[in-house]
């Protein structure tokens, strides 16, 4: 009754706001309001950007859109018989109307993101029995060792934990495969693999034929395991030791409840964050997934399973005879079925598992391909908007997480338009610079500080942009083939542990410097625009400019595609810890400080510098977070470097044997607070100003880098007309 | 009028060619033989100072010269000057013929003078009478007033309407610029222009009806003397006023007055009717012969009489009743019923077609608003419509209408072109032309601002301005040339949207425009005057005349009310200064010491401060930044229309305004204390002055000017100057409807943009707290 109340009073109130924007007022006025609401905007952020300030703040915002909608609707369309500017000007329309339909879908999911759970570690839960799940395709065992160890050095009674490694790389259909060198290397992995299960004590399953890829996989685990609850761990994965005390107690709490799903926290940069270099200091590009629209979605029940780093209930799951394979997100897929079950998903914001993350641009692409693919399958076959059994937020909801990935057509449409006016004098946006002003650019910057309202901390500004911008070159093929063919596109395995020491261009990024000249030729017939006609030079200075906007986004990504060789292979986690170090027989005093997957930097004391040679073998011994066991880690040095009170001693890992690995997956992932202090540190929100201004000089300083390295490419070609990848070449030059 | 509003700045700008004009005509050598090697024929130079009163014959043209000096003239223009300007403009007008006009010999004769740079090889003067060009001549009288002249072929002219279509298509001698084409003009002589119809006898009228042929006299004025011998009788004053109400809708001249006198006069000449109206028998002295029955019924009758002359309307009846049933039925004629709204404005006796009135969402095709298909050779192209506004337009914030233009330019235009859209000579839309190689546009709709609107007539000039590469070389002969550079088509549409309708007061140009809001009153109107003082009742006489015309229908009048009885009503009132109460002063914002002042002479003029800055500013306007600075704010200014005004939430009264000592008559309009209807009043400092300046200000020029709040005639530097209202009562006219105060709030807003950024605010919040609510409920809480 309340609730019905609520909703009518809030219908109510928008009507009369609705009724008050779409008043054919004139431009003055509109100029007026527009400045208005930016002031009120600015004032409302600076004093208090929370609570229901934010949502004020956020109304404001909401009328300027929707000012700008009705005045797009009603005043700016080319006339219906001029269809060289009609058709062009009605799809860049569609185009805003989409983007704006996805900030209304945006704003309806992160309305109220719920507030991190309060930890459930220190709670007596109980503690039904739990399958781990670790499908693998073609990953090397070390990656897998570390995963199934971390898996396994996960705080849970023994007796109720089994892991399964689950690999798809050596079924029967690949053993038996027609090329002999497919199969003899199918055979070494599955007696490889075997062997690495029983080492560290999961269970090993592989099944006849690769029917359903992951999705196929996971129920091969389920047709032959037990246990009431299922944890996913994808090969790269591992589980922090607090993963499943931290996730299971929920499922006792509701028992509709059919997932609980985790952040994706990576150890190391995604190519753009690599390029950029700015993994350091800026939020991931997922932080704003898993920081604010995952906790929106919690919020509507609407939290959807995303393949990893998730428990399930398998009594759900056996309901819809497993995970559901048509589409190749299956994650997300399974989700919408469960949840138009009546199911029920939540979501816990705080990250349990570290992963690795594509280490070029081109596995990136391939990455967000596969997304972009199986969403649009899944709303091509499952179509949420209107399926039976979801409440209409969840449909908003899923609406939302599936319409996104429209965006590279509008994101095209955008790159485009201002050309047509350039260069062909197509009028496919009638309004002149005043109205320009008064209404698009208002549009435009209060678009920006809403974002900034809704994401602030989790996505600085015009990053958005950028990573559509990139994504949008390759993946608006794709998107248009699996409309075209919704049944056609397959799984394909993105690959994390490429080659990234040299630096090279991507061999996916040619149509990035192409674009870039066709942007730049822009820019120049703007300036001859500009003094050659006069009389229409408000108009041309406009869409230059916004053609500037395009041009800048475009410099930004030469940057992207121009990989950098990096020398350490993965991701430093600071850790501080005490252990001991091997030198000729004796055990000294030292701390770890930091590590990755491969290797880590130890501070050696009471020791001289030479005593440590480059390449010689060595150990640490230290204390395992998960059991308080000693262990002993055999390590190679690698280099080494004088402090003040110490020596600096990097080395990579050695491991030969299960235990081991043990070691390694204690050392890097027993403790989650880690992680999340690494997040907190980047977090942080430049505001709409100082952000823009970083983003423009990152902007310019990447432009200049891809130029460099399209230089660099292009000498390397002449000199040597038969040489293979480009990036090799490159590098020998250099 | 347009092309009189058009002209103001031409003329001004022509004064100096004018004076120019009696030299000798400076021409480079190579040229010499252009303008004058072979002397135009058809045009006969008039004399230098032409008597209007007796013209000799001999000074028209051949054919002219066959008329006999008893021929009577019917002059055709109803105004004091008409000026065709730039390089091609167009003027179609109606005249009333009676019969025996129609059916008399006529010769029709066409007097002007035209700029000096209008080169005549290129250049023409035509005149078409029902669609038949009888006068197609070169314009070639730049010294002095000429007179072209041309018989009418028998059947040409008919009892009734007759259409007349001046066209001027004018070109410079030897500047191909635009800003040239703006010292190109005709000016069409009234006292030379008239038909010349054969025998005085068509003069005469045998109908009462043939009233509507009154015409105008040489300086395009009409005038009506209403003798009324016993105007001094209480009853007489409404009746005179009726009478001349229902004679004004007649004969619907742009320019009439009446003068109201209890003597006999004059015969009556050109333009002119005398007219006699009173009980039957206190008419015996001042007619020699009553009309037979007038002693027992309500007679109207046109009689002879020795003193007043031929043709004088009689309008008696035993008793005061039946001199009223007898102006009732001349009323009766005119009047329309209060619930039937005009689709048209009758204004075909000074531009025709008639105006068709836009009450709401209405399309129109260029071609029915009188816009034909034009193919044009020059640089500035001009063609302009008109349409009918009611003064419950409210939308002159935020409205716009839509003009679908058909046109075409040829691929000799170049970029840099437009298109310019005037709404009553202020510039609402431009359409730059952006493309090179000629374009046909089809329907290109073309969002025109309505703040320019007015109730009433209003006219759409559509100009095109045309560069071309021909023209910047500008060889010899350039401007002369032929080829077709631009077409505007007459399926061209005018695409009314829906407005706000809402009435408003103060607003002296709805009173103007449609006698707002004394055209829909269902009781007659108090009007406060002297009665027994000539003068004031020839003004007021005059001045309910013009807004009955307005109105389109005799507004009733009751002229015994009392000030005491009319808080709560419309009023108006006609009278000198100190004989308006000062309560009716204060109510209208006019002071009170304007009683006592006005009207004492003043030594100097004083200058005018705002002008004088503003000329100073400009001249002082540099480059540098400082220039692009002051160049965006004027860009904003023009864009947004935006000053410190839009900034204000509650506009401060406007102090009491008090006429200066150049103002000859004042006009004010405000609500009345009740707040129920308008007050307006029309004062001067004598009866004299009040009775000029009515005469003066219900002319065709300056009543179109009357807007705002309060209205000042000052006859020395020409024209009306106003005062716009501070604040409006508003007058519901139409029915709730949502639609309607939909766009009235839009309109209110416009005008208020600070209080629609704050009610956007306010609702903002609301909205966010209700959100806030909302979210408190539905989903997940923690």
């Amino acid at each position: 009754m309340r609730k019905l109340l609520m909703i009518l009073l809030w219908a109510m109130a928008s009507a009369v706001v609705i009724a008050l924007i779409t008043l054919p007022i004139n431009i003055e006025t509109q100029l007026i309001a527009g400045m208005s609401v930016l002031v009120a905007m600015m004032i409302l952020k600076l004093v208090r950007p929370t609570g229901i300030w934010r949502l004020i703040a956020l109304a404001f915002g909401t009328a300027v859109v929707l000012r700008y909608v009705y005045w797009r609707t009603t005043d700016t369309l080319p006339p219906f018989n001029q269809l060289e500017n009609f058709i062009p000007g009605f799809l860049l329309y569609l185009a805003e109307l989409y983007s704006v339909l996805m900030l209304a879908l945006s704003l309806f999911v992160v309305a109220q993101p719920l507030p991190p759970r309060p930890s459930r570690a220190k709670l007596n839960d109980r503690t039904p029995a739990v399958d781990v799940f670790i499908p693998t395709y073609n990953e090397e065992p070390e990656l897998l060792a570390n995963t199934i160890a971390a898996a396994k050095g996960m705080d849970y009674p023994a007796d109720k934990l089994t892991v399964w490694l689950l690999d798809d790389g050596s079924t029967l259909q690949k053993r038996n495969a027609e090329k002999i060198g497919e199969a003899n290397a199918a055979e070494q992995r599955h007696a490889e693999l075997q062997k690495l299960a029983a080492d560290l004590g999961a269970n090993y399953l592989t099944r006849d034929r690769n029917e359903h890829a992951k999705a196929g996989n996971l129920n091969n685990g389920l047709a032959h395991s037990t246990g009431e609850l299922v944890a996913v761990f994808d090969a790269d994965h591992a589980p922090a030791r607090d993963f499943l005390k931290e996730t299971i107690g929920h499922f006792d709490e509701d028992p509709r409840l059919f997932l609980v799903q985790t952040p994706h926290f990576f150890l190391n940069p995604d190519p753009v964050e690599r390029n950029l270099r700015t993994f350091e200091k800026m939020p991931s590009e997922n932080e704003m997934f898993y920081g604010v629209i995952q906790r929106g979605l919690d919020k509507w029940n609407a939290s959807f399973f995303c393949g990893s780093a998730a428990v399930l209930r398998r009594e759900a799951l056996l309901e819809t005879d497993g995970f559901s394979g048509i589409s190749i997100t299956e994650d997300c897929e399974t989700a919408v079925e469960l949840h138009s079950r009546g199911w029920n998903s939540i979501y816990v914001d705080k990250p349990l598992i570290a992963g690795l993350q594509p280490a070029t641009f081109a596995s990136f692409i391939g990455q967000r391909s596969r997304w972009a693919q199986g969403m649009m399958q899944i709303l091509r076959f499952r179509f949420p908007p209107m399926k039976r059994g979801l409440s209409i937020p969840q449909r908003l909801c899923y609406a939302s997480s599936t319409l996104f990935w429209l965006f590279p057509f509008a994101r095209t449409i955008f790159l485009i338009a201002p050309l047509f006016y350039l260069f062909f004098d197509l009028q496919i946006f009638t309004a002149s610079g005043g109205e320009f002003l008064a209404y698009t650019l208002t549009y435009m910057i209060v678009n920006l500080m809403m974002q900034n309202y809704l994401y602030g901390e989790f996505r600085w500004p015009w990053i958005s942009e950028l990573y559509e911008y990139i994504q949008t070159v390759h993946l608006l093929p794709a998107v248009v083939s699996v409309i075209l063919n919704p049944r056609k596109p397959t799984f394909k395995v993105t690959a994390k542990d490429e080659s990234i020491a040299t630096s090279r261009l991507s061999e996916i990024g040619m149509p990035f410097f192409f674009i870039f000249g066709v942007l730049l030729l822009g820019v120049a017939v703007t300036v001859y625009k500009v003094y050659a006609e006069p009389f229409k030079a408000d108009v041309t200075l406009v869409v230059g400019g916004w053609n500037l906007i395009n041009l800048i986004m475009a410099g930004c990504a030469l940057g992207v595609v121009s990989e950098r060789g990096e020398r350490a292979a993965s991701r430093r986690v600071k850790v501080s810890r005490r252990c001991d170090f091997k030198l000729d027989g004796e055990w000294l005093k030292a701390t770890i400080e930091d590590v990755s997957v491969n290797g880590a930097r130890v501070l050696v004391f009471g020791a001289s510098a030479d005593a440590f040679a480059k390449g010689s073998a060595s150990a640490i011994r230290f204390k395992s977070f998960a059991d308080g066991t000693e262990g002993v880690l055999p390590i190679t040095v690698r280099n080494k470097e004088v402090t003040s009170d110490s020596i600096a001693v990097g080395c990579y890992f050695s491991p030969n044997e299960a235990a081991h690995h043990r070691l390694v997956a204690d050392l890097l992932f027993a403790n989650s607070n880690q992680w999340e202090e690494f997040q907190l540190s980047r977090r942080g929100n430049p505001g709409l100003l100082a952000g823009t201004l970083w983003f423009l000089r990152l902007a310019i300083f990447q432009t200049y880098r891809g130029l460099v390295y399209l230089g660099r490419a292009i000498r390397a070609r002449g000199q040597d007309p038969r040489s293979g990848p480009v990036g090799k070449v490159a590098e020998r030059v250099s | 009028m347009r092309l009189t509003l058009a002209a103001i700045g031409i003329t001004l700008m022509a004064g100096t060619v004018a004076y120019a004009q009696s030299g000798p005509f400076d021409m480079t050598p190579e040229r010499q033989d252009l303008p004058q090697a072979t002397p135009p024929a058809e045009p006969v130079p008039s004399p230098p100072e032409p008597n209007r009163a007796a013209p000799a014959p001999g000074e028209a043209a051949p054919i002219a010269e066959a008329s006999p000096p008893t021929a009577a003239r019917r002059y055709l223009l109803p105004f004091p000057d008409l000026t065709l300007p730039g390089e091609y403009a167009r003027r179609p007008w109606s005249i009333f013929l009676t019969p025996e006009q129609a059916a008399a010999k006529a010769t029709v004769r066409l007097g002007y003078q035209n700029a000096i740079i209008v080169a005549p090889e290129a250049s023409r003067l035509t005149l078409a009478i029902n669609g038949d060009r009888l006068i197609d001549a070169p314009i070639a009288s730049p010294e002095k007033n000429s007179s072209l002249a041309v018989e009418i072929p028998a059947g040409t002219l008919h009892a009734g309407l007759n259409e007349l279509e001046l066209t001027a298509s004018q070109r410079h001698r030897t500047d191909c610029s635009i800003e040239s084409t703006y010292e190109l003009w005709t000016q069409i002589d009234p006292a030379e222009t008239y038909l010349s119809l054969e025998a005085a006898a068509p003069m005469r009228w045998k109908r009462v009806d043939d009233i509507r042929a009154i015409g105008a006299d040489d300086e395009g004025a009409t005038t009506f003397n209403l003798i009324v011998p016993s105007m001094d009788q209480a009853a007489s004053t409404q009746l005179t006023v009726r009478l001349a109400e229902s004679l004004a809708l007649m004969a619907n001249m742009p320019n009439q007055s009446f003068i109201v006198s209890d003597q006999s006069g004059s015969p009556a000449t050109e333009g002119q009717a005398n007219v006699v109206m009173g009980v039957a028998s206190d008419l015996a002295g001042t007619l020699a012969t009553l009309p037979p029955g007038s002693e027992t019924a309500p007679t109207v009758a046109l009689v002879d009489d020795p003193a007043l002359g031929s043709s004088t309307l009689v309008v008696t009846g035993p008793t005061w009743s039946m001199v009223q049933a007898a102006i009732d039925g001349l009323a009766h004629q005119v009047d329309r019923p209060i619930d039937v709204q005009r689709t048209s404005l009758a204004t075909q006796l000074w531009r025709s077609p008639d105006v068709p009135m836009m009450f709401g969402a209405t399309e129109a095709k260029l071609a029915d608003l009188g816009v034909t298909t034009q193919e044009f050779a020059g640089r500035r192209f001009r063609t302009d419509f008109a349409f009918g506004m009611p003064a419950d337009f409210y939308a002159n914030a935020y409205g716009e209408f839509t003009l679908l233009l058909d046109a075409a330019y040829s691929p000799e235009v170049l970029p840099g072109s437009h298109i310019d859209i005037y709404v009553n000579d202020n510039i609402a839309a431009t359409v730059p032309i952006t493309a090179y190689g000629g374009e046909i546009l089809r329907h290109l709709p073309i969002p025109v601002t309505m703040r320019h609107f007015r109730p009433g007539e209003n006219t759409v000039a559509i100009e095109a301005v045309l560069n071309t590469e021909t023209d910047k070389l500008c060889a010899p002969g350039a401007t002369g040339l032929d080829n077709g550079r631009f077409v505007i088509f007459d399926s061209s549409e005018f695409i009314m949207p829906d407005y706000a309708r809402l009435g408003h007061t103060p607003d002296l140009a709805g009173v103007g425009g449609t006698g707002f809001p004394y055209n829909r009153l269902s009781y007659p109107i108090p009007l406060i005057i002297d009665r027994v003082q000539p003068d004031t009742l020839s003004a007021a006489t005059t001045l309910l005349a013009r807004l009955s015309v307005a109105a389109g229908r005799p507004i009733a009048v009751d002229t015994t009310a009392s000030v005491a009885s009319i808080a709560d009503k419309n009023a108006i009132f006609v009278n000198t200064i100190s004989q308006i109460p000062s309560t009716v002063l204060a109510r209208l914002g006019v002071g009170d010491e304007a009683r006592s002042s006005w009207g004492e002479t003043v030594a100097s003029i004083r200058p005018d401060t705002q002008a004088t800055f503003d000329d100073w500013r400009e001249r002082l306007r540099g480059s540098g930044w400082r220039g692009q600075a002051s160049r965006f704010q004027d860009w904003m200014d023009r864009t947004f229309n935006v000053s410190l005004d839009t900034f204000r939430l509650f506009r401060p009264a406007t102090p009491e305004f008090t006429p200066g000592g150049n103002d000859s008559l004042l006009v004010a309009a405000d609500a009345n204390p009740a707040g129920t209807g308008s007050w307006t009043l029309v004062t001067a400092p004598t009866v004299g002055a009040l009775q000029e300046g009515v005469r003066e200000l219900t002319g065709y020029a300056s009543w179109g000017q009357l807007n705002g709040h309060i209205s000042t005639l000052n006859p020395v530097s020409g024209g009306l100057s106003s005062i716009p209202a501070s604040g409006h009562a508003f007058i519901q006219t139409q029915p709730f409807s949502f639609r309607n105060y939909r766009l009235i709030a839009a309109n209110w807003l416009s005008s208020n943009a600070l209080s629609y950024a704050l009610v956007l605010s306010a609702l903002s919040i609301l909205l966010g707290l209700a959100t806030a609510a909302l979210l408190a409920t539905l989903g997940r809480k923690q």
